[in-house]
């Protein structure tokens, strides 16, 4: 699965290269086959998929606290970024992949999992991996919920994250 | 009204010099002392970095990550007539000297033969040195000409402070930068005029800075002076010691004079801005009020606030401006990012006096204003404008370039306050 990920990489790239509009949902990278199966489903009912964001958002008490203390200082409150420097999180095809497992890679291990792609901006990110699960779970529910195009209401639990801290890299 | 006559003969010597320089309405929208105009030269080029100018006036600007614009105003209303792009490779640095004209990506530092009446250089580009450190991060290569007719080309530092792979988290842990430094953190000396010359080629000049994007010999004197960027994140490495705001308003942006073996204490201490004293970093046990080793390393000569992102710095060597201003330096700052969630700032050209004998007198002031085009801005991206090269031009004019809407002004003084 090597080719994907790259193309992901490069999908990444063009979508963070752009600052403002969030990407076409067409650029979007295709959603990837549910990478872990494994996976306990969700504590929280599927949400019907249009569902509001801001309720969910409300359902993941501390995400929005670790956002402003941890993601915030480099990306911005706003997730505009600053150029050349930290790319703008709106609509990151890493966020807006409907399976979260690619964000929570890159949350728990850095900007070194984008390899090549990292390149386009200047800081490196470090790896976030001193954080608890409970708090990546949060943080990458908020984020999907504000930042994903389109808005991703499915919160993203801590079983999900100890699944891909227990991995040595990106998903399959 | 004291004032009366000198405005009067600055307005007349300023008409005589500039007789079709024509100002911008309301000046752009820039704050500037009364008496100057701006007048933009170019505008929506693409994102630019620091800039020069030839003994004819003609204006060259690099560009972050493509090539050169050079410019050239024929018609004397100060807005270019001709605009090309030639060169590529992006980068930071560029300066014309001796009848050339050098520049520097990334990596490697090139220079031009400035041919009578070429706007755009015809010949190749000559590799002056070439392959330096670029992991990316702080790889901008500034170099400026000493006295002695050498080179002296930064090399940067590829962290915060030195924190390795937790390098900008919470609990980051500085490592041992010995070996580190032998090739980043300072300035080295190289031959202006030799070929393909290597890190190893150069000399160590100084060391133990973070990143430094500002060097500029002082004519008045032949001492080189620079300017460095101080760390960010204290409150996200060390959030038990630090607050946000103890991050937005202490590691503070620094200004030296550039000696040979110069130590500016960079990755272990931090000048406090607002305690005016040398203090460890987080990283290397600093909390916040464990002070550096005294004496170990230099004061700052002027300490800037922190995070406004120094960039290029020009010493006045016209004529043109007020006398206050004949001797002094204009130093472009970006603007901050790492504030948050304080406003941000920088994001303007300071002025800096220079005494008699050609050294900085500590204070600064505020030249030009407004860049952002609003009174407060939360991220960089909600700014305007950002100010990142200043050159003076031969009729004494400062040049201004904009890193974020590919901008350049011209400010010239008329004595005009209106």
């Amino acid at each position: 699965m090597k080719i994907v990920a790259s193309g992901l990489l490069i999908l990444t790239l063009a979508a963070c290269s752009k600052q403002e509009a969030p990407p076409a949902i067409a650029a979007a990278p295709a959603p990837a086959k549910p990478a872990t199966p494994a996976v306990a489903p969700a504590p929280i009912a599927a949400p019907a998929a249009i569902a509001a964001p801001v309720a969910e958002i409300a359902a993941a008490p501390g995400g929005e606290a670790v956002f402003k203390k941890i993601c915030a200082t480099c990306h911005m409150a706003d997730g505009s970024g600053v150029p050349y420097l930290q790319p703008s999180i709106k609509g990151s095809a890493w966020i807006s992949n409907p399976d979260p497992q690619l964000l929570l890679s890159l949350i728990l291990r850095g900007s070194a999992v984008l390899g090549e792609a990292a390149k386009a901006y200047d800081n490196d990110m470090p790896p976030l991996d001193n954080l608890s699960d409970a708090e990546i779970a949060a943080v990458a529910t908020y984020v999907r919920g504000r930042f994903a195009a389109p808005p991703l209401t499915e919160p993203v639990t801590p079983a999900q994250v100890a699944i891909a801290r227990a991995r040595p890299g990106l998903p399959e | 009204m004291k004032t009366t006559p000198t405005l009067l003969a600055a307005l007349l010597l300023g008409t005589l010099a500039h007789g079709a320089l024509t100002p911008a309405p309301n000046n752009d929208g820039l704050i500037l002392p009364p008496g100057f105009k701006a007048v933009v030269v170019a505008d929506k080029l693409k994102p630019l970095r620091n800039i020069a100018v030839a003994p004819n006036g003609d204006l060259y600007a690099k560009t972050r990550k493509d090539g050169i614009y050079a410019l050239r105003d024929t018609n004397g209303d100060g807005v270019a007539d001709e605009v090309k792009e030639f060169g590529d490779g992006g980068g930071t640095g560029i300066a014309v000297h001796n009848g050339w004209l050098y520049e520097s990506t990334d990596k490697d530092l090139y220079r031009y033969k400035l041919n009578a009446g070429e706007l755009v250089p015809s010949g190749k580009p000559e590799r002056i040195v070439k392959d330096l450190p670029n992991q990316g991060q702080h790889s901008a290569k500034v170099f400026a000409f000493g006295a002695d007719g050498k080179l002296y080309v930064e090399s940067g530092s590829p962290s915060n402070a030195f924190g390795g792979k937790n390098d900008r988290r919470e609990g980051a842990k500085g490592e041992d930068p010995t070996e580190f430094l032998k090739t980043h953190g300072g300035y080295w000396r190289f031959d202006a005029d030799r070929a393909e010359q290597t890190l190893a080629d150069g000399q160590r000049f100084s060391t133990g800075h973070r990143h430094s994007t500002t060097i500029a010999l002082n004519p008045a004197n032949g001492k080189l002076f620079v300017a460095i960027h101080g760390r960010d994140q204290l409150s996200t490495v060390a959030p038990q010691f630090f607050s946000e705001k103890d991050n937005a308003e202490n590691p503070s942006e620094v200004f030296h004079e550039l000696n040979e073996g110069a130590n500016f204490g960079w990755p272990f201490t931090y000048w406090d801005a607002n305690t005016k004293q040398r203090k460890m970093n987080p990283e290397y046990g600093g909390d916040g009020k464990k002070l550096a080793e005294p004496g170990k390393y230099p004061d700052p000569l002027v300490a800037f606030p922190a995070h406004w992102a120094p960039m290029q710095l020009a010493f006045y060597t016209g004529k043109q401006f007020p006398a206050k201003y004949q001797g002094g330096a204009f130093l472009a700052f970006q603007g901050s990012w790492n504030r948050a969630p304080e406003p941000q700032k920088g994001y303007r050209v300071v002025f800096i006096p220079f005494d008699a004998k050609g050294m900085p007198t500590g204070e600064y002031e505020t030249f030009a204003d407004n860049f952002a085009g609003k009174a407060e801005i939360a991220s960089p991206g909600d700014a305007a404008h950002r100010p990142n090269g200043v050159a003076v031009g031969p009729d004494g004019s400062l040049y201004i370039s904009d890193s974020q809407a590919g901008r350049i002004w011209r400010i010239f003084y008329t004595g005009d306050a209106k």
